[in-house]
């Protein structure tokens, strides 16, 4: 049983780790040295804008805490050039969009971050890294 | 102004793609006869496509040094041969990308102005490159920037050429499967990769382009700048073909950029956090 949890542990370690293997440049603009690269930070919340454009697309959401405190958090991924070969449009994201977005925050604490991906409310995945 | 400029440069590419597309696929055994005597080689080989950065052999990395793809270790690199000004002038860069990132006073000049990329840079983003053969020339249009050079088949670089962005390109067919492209005429303003490794204007970059299959592209450089290095060093990317038939516009501009630093750079910079 333990040997069964051990290699479960290990291929989602493994799955981890390759999407940062294949997964190429993160963000060919800037660097991600300003990001926590190691940590999927988790969130769920709603879109309040979605920039399409150069240099990167922004998504900006609003999340709510358990006291009802609202942070506005703002998501990059790679430009339209990229993210329309993985199926992204500029319709991808709309204004009232509950969504659960899985990104690496700024070391900081600011509540900005390089997006992992997406998924809407009816659970489809948009997806920013690793296999298309 | 501007746009109306790049629309009519778009239309004269596209003619130009498509005119000469056709002359290139009915007529490769005629083409760049001069060339062909150049390096020996009858047979032009098919170099056509939309192509993809791809991460084999060195592509999309930060840094142009095999050694040092994701540029962790610059200065330190075990492949360039720098001159000592060079190395200075390399480690006085503030670059947008690598362990030292950085976003609020980078003296990357593509960033900072959207200058032209310049190549070998070009081929450090995960953007497309299209090959167009045609008889007299062979164009190499990019994605990133739409930007674009010709490489001459039919004659030699001009004596004294003018320090250009893109350099006076030349090229021949080798071996049947390779083209070969010798560019001159740098200006000194581009820095070769992410880096900031800098050059000057007596860059001689070659540039060997060779389809390995029919999904692979391979291209081999050998960076020769006297004025910066103390001896040739190379490079290599790897483009995989692309079938999505998308080409994206991917313009750099000023204005965008900001309103990006604004919104996403600059909370990630500022200390104390900015909540």
């Amino acid at each position: 049983m333990k040997g069964t949890t051990k290699l479960k542990l290990f291929v989602v370690m493994a799955m981890a780790a390759s999407i940062f293997l294949v997964s190429g440049p993160v963000a060919a603009h800037h660097g991600t040295n300003l990001y926590d690269m190691t940590k999927t930070t988790t969130l769920k919340g709603a879109i309040t804008k979605f920039e399409w454009g150069n240099p990167h697309n922004q998504i900006y959401f609003d999340v709510t805490d358990d006291k009802g405190t609202v942070s506005h958090w703002n998501a990059e991924t790679e430009p339209p050039a990229v993210m329309s070969e993985r199926g992204w449009t500029r319709k991808a994201l709309n204004p009232g969009d509950q969504v659960t977005v899985y990104l690496n925050a700024a070391k900081n604490g600011a509540t900005v971050g390089i997006l992992q991906k997406v998924v809407l409310a009816d659970g489809k995945e948009l997806t920013a890294r690793g296999p298309a | 102004m501007r746009s109306r400029v790049s629309m009519s440069l778009g239309l004269l590419l596209c003619l130009i793609a498509f005119s000469s597309g056709l002359r290139a696929q009915t007529a490769p055994a005629t083409s760049s006869a001069k060339a062909q005597t150049q390096s020996g080689s009858s047979k032009v080989p098919d170099l056509s496509g939309d192509w993809s950065a791809d991460p084999k052999r060195g592509g999309i990395g930060q840094s142009l040094s095999l050694s040092d793809i994701g540029g962790k270790n610059r200065g330190k690199e075990t492949d360039i041969p720098y001159q000592p000004w060079a190395l200075a002038k390399t480690m006085s860069e503030r670059t947008p990308t690598g362990p030292d990132a950085r976003f609020d006073d980078t003296t990357d000049p593509s960033m900072k102005n959207c200058d032209p990329q310049g190549v070998p840079r070009i081929y450090m983003w995960p953007a497309k490159t299209k090959l167009v053969q045609t008889p007299e020339a062979v164009y190499i249009l990019y994605q990133y920037g739409d930007n674009f050079r010709q490489v001459w088949l039919n004659r030699k670089h001009p004596d004294d050429p003018d320090p250009t962005w893109w350099g006076d390109s030349i090229g021949w067919y080798e071996n049947g499967d390779t083209l070969v492209v010798d560019t001159v005429g740098f200006n000194d303003k581009t820095w070769l990769d992410q880096m900031g490794h800098p050059h000057t204007d007596k860059l001689h970059l070659t540039e060997r382009y060779k389809r390995v299959d029919a999904n692979t592209l391979e291209l081999d450089m050998t960076i020769d700048d006297p004025g910066a290095y103390t001896k040739p060093w190379y490079a290599h990317r790897n483009f995989t073909i692309s079938k999505s038939g998308q080409w994206y516009q991917w313009i750099c501009t000023v204005e965008e950029n900001q309103h990006f630093f604004d919104n996403q750079g600059a909370p990630a910079v500022s200390s104390p956090p900015n909540k």
